[in-house]
């Protein structure tokens, strides 16, 4: 399980059907501790679903999720499979962080409530305890002077600050970042690329999808590009976004957003 | 009716006065609407001399009382009263005529202050009564609607199945009926409620289910995006509903339940219907022992006064419930 050299996460066949649609096509994947996986595509490409998959808000119809060495998610009875117990799939998501597009910031309690929230609820932290974590992360996303406030008071780029420290709040083994500049206005996005670039360079091993292509150029270990639920191309970031890239439709692609 | 007129006018001309004829003509132009004539005619009874029957001096003045009053003319009807009472000062006929007048007279907040003085105690008995129905049925209805709401989008079939159904029947049948079934219909089961616990049962299970139909819309109503931010943080369903989705329905849900709860204030008049004496029963009482119109008028007061109290803390609690959305 600690083997230097295994995966912390590995997808196998990961396959999501929406009706007729197939949004993400049995995908293969391994990301080792400590990478940077950036994941860029052609909105509807299936990189949103794959990514929300890897914590079970998107339930695949095939393939598995082996997170640290074992199989989650999913349990097999009468030759069906079907979601684990809930109290499994809670016990996963507590180990992964997501950071939304749209923040998803509990509007009712403060920026020090929503940070404290997992500690306190989810891993049943003394209160004294979870506000020290929570403190701890609001200094390392630099919002610490902001704490007593609520939600609605901050701009975007805090919103998504306060987002990524409430993910933080819960020690997360990977961070999932869902489009986190998406829905920022252009002058926000530098704070947030910043504080995830943080992040970064302590270690953290994350998926980012993204059309932001700072994340790609600055932070990648690899960049995958996908496209109709496949991965269409993948390498460093070097190797990507080289001129003597062949590929037509990741040139196409790439030429819109450069 | 010119001839007849003249026949009474020769009246007085008679030596011996003939009573019953005199009292006959003045009904028939009453019957004709000629109230006017009828006063005149009684107006020619003389008084009484010493020793002489009294009878009908008396029953001419008090008749020409009465279609003073009836004509609006209150000061002659005492007048006509008075002089009656100067030859028969203790006729009580007369006395308790000239005393309903006399309060006809007086300015009416007089009266109204009086009436009221005296039917307030028992309306507060009842005022009380009503309010207490008022704060069980707040207190249980919340609760019974936050449990249909939440087995209502269960995804467990049953459940849901059987909330549609509470819902779906007391939300389709009179309240009235409801508190007939359970106060009147269930003792044929072998359960006998007392009327206090009937009404409660009643008014709550009402009431439960449509704040279960109101809750239910207002978590609906939630941004998806807080249930999977809070399943993303590793809760449970119930943990996600208990501390993010449920807390935000609080200030969606002030408004449509404020009205409830006046609504429920007014409805809580329907258990008088079941033995329960509160304050529209013990109007009613009042009304129907005095002929009072008072009485009534003081329960209209008293169900504006607590519906105001109740909007007033109503718009507090919203304020407050969303404190956080203030910029």
């Amino acid at each position: 399980m600690n083997s230097a050299d295994q995966p912390l996460l590995k997808l196998k066949n990961i396959t999501k059907r929406f009706k007729s649609l197939t949004a993400v096509n049995g995908i293969n994947l391994e990301v080792s501790a400590g990478e940077k996986l950036v994941i860029i595509g052609p909105s509807g490409s299936g990189k949103s679903t794959l990514l929300r998959a890897i914590n079970l808000l998107e339930e695949i119809e095939e393939g598995a999720i082996i997170f640290e060495g074992r199989e989650v998610g999913y349990v097999m009875s009468k030759g069906k499979r079907h979601l684990g117990h809930p109290r499994a799939i809670s016990a996963l998501r507590a180990e992964i962080g997501m950071v939304f597009q749209h923040f998803h910031l509990f509007p009712h309690m403060t920026v020090l409530g929503n940070v404290m929230e997992g500690p306190l609820t989810v891993q049943g932290k003394s209160a004294d305890e979870a506000r020290s974590i929570a403190t701890d992360m609001l200094v390392k996303v630099g919002l610490s002077d902001k704490r007593d406030v609520f939600p609605a008071t901050l701009s975007g780029g805090q919103k998504q600050r306060v987002a990524i420290a409430r993910a933080l709040a819960m020690r997360p083994k990977l961070m999932l970042f869902d489009e986190p500049t998406s829905a920022l206005d252009p002058e926000l996005v530098g704070e947030v690329f910043d504080t995830i670039h943080t992040l970064a360079d302590e270690g953290m091993t994350m998926i980012i999808v993204t059309h932001h292509m700072g994340f790609a150029r600055e932070l990648a270990d690899r960049v995958i590009f996908m496209e109709s639920g496949n991965f269409l191309a993948q390498g460093t970031p070097e190797e990507l976004f080289s001129a003597g890239q062949d590929n037509e439709r990741i040139r196409g692609f790439l030429n819109r957003l450069l | 009716m010119a001839l007849l007129f003249l026949w009474a006018l020769s009246g007085p001309c008679l030596a011996a006065i003939d009573y019953d004829g005199l009292f006959r003509q003045s009904s028939d132009l009453m019957a004709q609407g000629d109230l006017g004539g009828a006063l005149d005619l009684l107006g020619k009874v003389p008084p009484p001399a010493a020793g002489e029957e009294a009878g009908a001096f008396v029953s001419s003045r008090m008749q020409a009382a009465r279609i003073l009053a009836a004509q609006k003319e209150p000061d002659k009807a005492v007048a006509a009263c008075r002089e009656v009472l100067k030859l028969f000062p203790d006729n009580s006929e007369a006395r308790n005529f000239v005393a309903a007048l006399e309060q006809q007279l007086k300015p009416g907040w007089h009266t109204v202050l009086s009436d009221t003085l005296r039917f307030l105690p028992s309306l507060a008995k009842g005022a009380l009564m009503t309010l207490l129905l008022v704060l069980c049925t707040m207190l249980v209805s919340p609760l019974g609607g936050l449990l249909i709401a939440l087995g209502r989008i269960s995804t467990v079939r049953p459940v849901s199945g059987f909330c549609w159904f509470i819902i779906w029947f007391f939300r389709g049948t009179p309240l009235l009926l409801q508190l007939f079934f359970i106060y009147y219909g269930l003792p044929s089961l072998g359960i006998t409620l007392a009327p206090f616990t009937a009404a409660v049962i009643g008014l709550g299970l009402n009431y439960s289910a449509y704040l279960g139909e109101i809750i239910r819309g207002a978590i609906q109503s939630i941004d998806h995006g807080q249930m999977e931010a809070a399943k993303a943080i590793g809760m449970t369903y119930g943990q996600a509903m208990r501390r993010v989705i449920v807390p935000q329905t609080y200030k969606r849900l002030m408004p449509p339940v404020g009205n409830e709860f006046i609504a429920l204030i007014k409805d809580t008049a329907l258990v008088s219907t079941i033995a329960m004496v509160e304050l529209m029963r013990a109007a009613d009482q009042l009304f129907n022992t005095y002929f009072n119109i008072t009485a009534l008028a003081l329960a209209a007061v008293i169900y504006l006064v607590l519906t105001t109290i109740f909007t007033f803390i109503f718009e507090k609690i919203e304020y407050r419930a969303g404190i956080y959305e203030q910029r």
